[in-house]
């Protein structure tokens, strides 16, 4: 039986930075896959974790060059149900002496790879994500949250009517616009920077034209956010194959090191916390960890790949993490700063609002491309250090990535 | 005519909440440690994690912070739609999810005065009287 390890991020240390790196990296047909769920031919059928989950795995190894045999450690992260670590190592035909279960949403699971990997417990660690989530019809919102386990903004507030994810962002939405006088077309413009960057990916789910018109026409979710303001729901699947530094040398494709990650939660007042704080508590404090970790400072980061649940949640984030003012984040964005060739592209593949709602994964999967200068008609010339941000509604986990030589 | 709700979350410390409601009041459990409040209840103080807690009266008064309507019908039909949604900040301090009660989106205003008022409602469990809040 192989070793395997409990979830649980490693605190950020200089020991563990740039330990290891991403060699390979694979992700399913998110925009044909997309296509075929909407449209249901004849003979279609359901995706499952586990068929979306090898399918990313083989283009990883293939992507990677090593064989089966090199991968010593597999880590699983299905998101809505999966098969076992074991059991998805019998499937994918490995053998890991080291398994790392229970993974979930980006950034967790990798700091957590990158550790087993400094302690000597494996080498090569195929990284398999999959969320099935259209397949299984999940909802955001309503009765979803019931049980131990999810935060209470998600689930204490039925009696008022108030649940979904959306909402939460909606909250935000509302006291910025009082706050800083921003109007929808503002916060719209982030969805049309999005989806243009989307337009230049060949696989993003949404790639027809968005203007501000279509825009402002379309139908509130949870007004004031629009249907454009939240992310896509698909599924999908991503692989990273993340190896030792020292054996990440001499690859096909430039090692994307793993430089420094942070963390940091909110206690208690949750709520004040997320609308009129917006985390930025929390993003700093988990960005000063990743950054001295990592050794590098705000002004190096070339390229923010940010959890966009929602246009405003991206922008929280921005402002947060500290590249712009509060307050100043739409204007950074409507004058083309997020746009490649401004001064912080952002979410270059489309993130999760044009691209695929894969939960960081897809993000991270941009931050590899990007930084091995193989993102094609979308490439940020010459960039060396990117930054993943993840903001739930309590947390932040950010890492940050450097090209290896 | 009580309303229709979805379900309340139910526990000892829910229950307690609930029952200060039919009798009127509002009330958040306070730290006898750290003196701060704490919502929605807890078993523990959600602040320095203290177990001593007691009900303490709030004074009702709050101003609106931020509001929402829904129209996803995230309810299948329990609410009609659009459904607002208020963030009331209490004076006491917490933030609390609410509906307003005698005004709807287009009168929202940040800021805006609110005092709270019990309905009549109904769930799975019972009758209840819920917290919504009225203009000032």
């Amino acid at each position: 039986m192989p070793e395997s390890t409990a979830a649980g991020m490693p605190p950020a240390s200089r020991e563990l930075s740039r330990k290891a790196a991403i060699v390979g990296v694979g992700e399913t047909d998110y925009h044909l896959d997309y296509q075929a769920a909407r449209a249901k031919p004849p003979g279609y059928e359901l995706p499952t974790p586990e068929s979306l989950a090898s399918s990313a795995f083989e283009r990883a190894l293939a992507d990677s060059g090593l064989r089966r045999e090199d991968i010593d450690g597999l880590s699983t992260s299905f998101i809505y149900g999966g098969p076992s670590a074991g059991e998805m190592a019998q499937h994918l035909g490995v053998g890991p002496r080291h398994l790392i279960e229970g993974g979930g949403i980006m950034a967790g699971p990798l700091p957590i790879a990158c550790a087993a990997i400094a302690e000597g417990k494996c080498d090569t660690v195929a990284m398999v994500y999959a969320a099935a989530s259209r397949a299984i019809g999940r909802q955001y919102g309503g009765r979803t949250y019931d049980g131990d386990g999810a935060p209470s903004s998600y689930y204490y507030y039925h009696p008022w009517g108030w649940s979904s994810q959306a909402a939460h962002w909606a909250f935000i939405w509302s006291w910025y616009q009082a706050a800083y006088g921003a109007t929808e077309a503002d916060l719209g413009a982030v969805a049309v920077q999005l989806r243009k960057n989307a337009q230049a990916n060949s696989n993003a789910v949404m790639q027809a034209p968005l203007s501000i018109e279509d825009y402002l026409a379309s139908r509130y979710i949870v007004r004031p956010l629009h249907l454009f303001d939240l992310c896509l729901v698909n599924d999908g699947a991503v692989c990273l194959i993340v190896r030792r530094a020292d054996m990440a040398r001499e690859m096909p494709h430039a090692p994307v090191l793993v430089a420094g990650w942070g963390e940091a939660k909110a206690k208690g007042d949750k709520l004040n916390n997320l609308v009129r704080e917006r985390l930025r508590p929390q993003l700093q404090a988990a960005g000063d960890q990743a950054f001295q970790m990592a050794g590098l400072s705000l002004p190096d980061v070339q390229h923010f790949e940010g959890y966009d649940a929602s246009t405003i949640h991206l922008i929280n984030q921005l402002e947060g993490h500290g590249f712009v003012k509060p307050g100043a984040g739409l204007e950074f964005c409507k004058s083309g700063e997020m746009a490649i060739g401004g001064a912080l592209p952002v979410n270059t593949e489309g993130g999760m609002l044009s691209a695929s709602y894969m939960h960081g994964w897809n993000h991270v999967a941009e931050i590899t491309r990007q930084l091995r200068h193989e993102a094609g008609p979308r490439q940020i010339e010459g960039v060396e250090v990117s930054m993943f941000s993840l903001a739930q509604t309590d947390q932040s986990h950010p890492i940050l990535f450097a090209r290896g030589a | 005519m009580a309303q229709r709700r979805p379900d309340r979350t139910r526990g000892p410390e829910h229950d307690a909440f609930w029952a200060w409601c039919d009798k009127g009041e509002l009330r958040l459990q306070g730290c006898a440690t750290c003196r701060q409040l704490s919502w929605p209840p807890v078993k523990a103080c959600e602040h320095c994690g203290g177990a001593q807690l007691s009900w303490e009266p709030m004074s009702g008064r709050g101003k609106v912070v931020s509001w929402c309507a829904f129209e996803r019908d995230y309810y299948n039909g329990t609410l009609p739609i659009p459904w607002d949604t208020i963030l009331v900040s209490l004076e006491e301090g917490p933030l609390f999810v609410s509906n307003p009660e005698g005004f709807s989106w287009p009168q929202i205003k940040p800021d805006m005065p609110v005092t709270v008022a019990f309905i009549d409602c109904e769930d799975a469990a019972g009758p209840f009287r819920l917290p919504v809040f009225a203009p000032a």
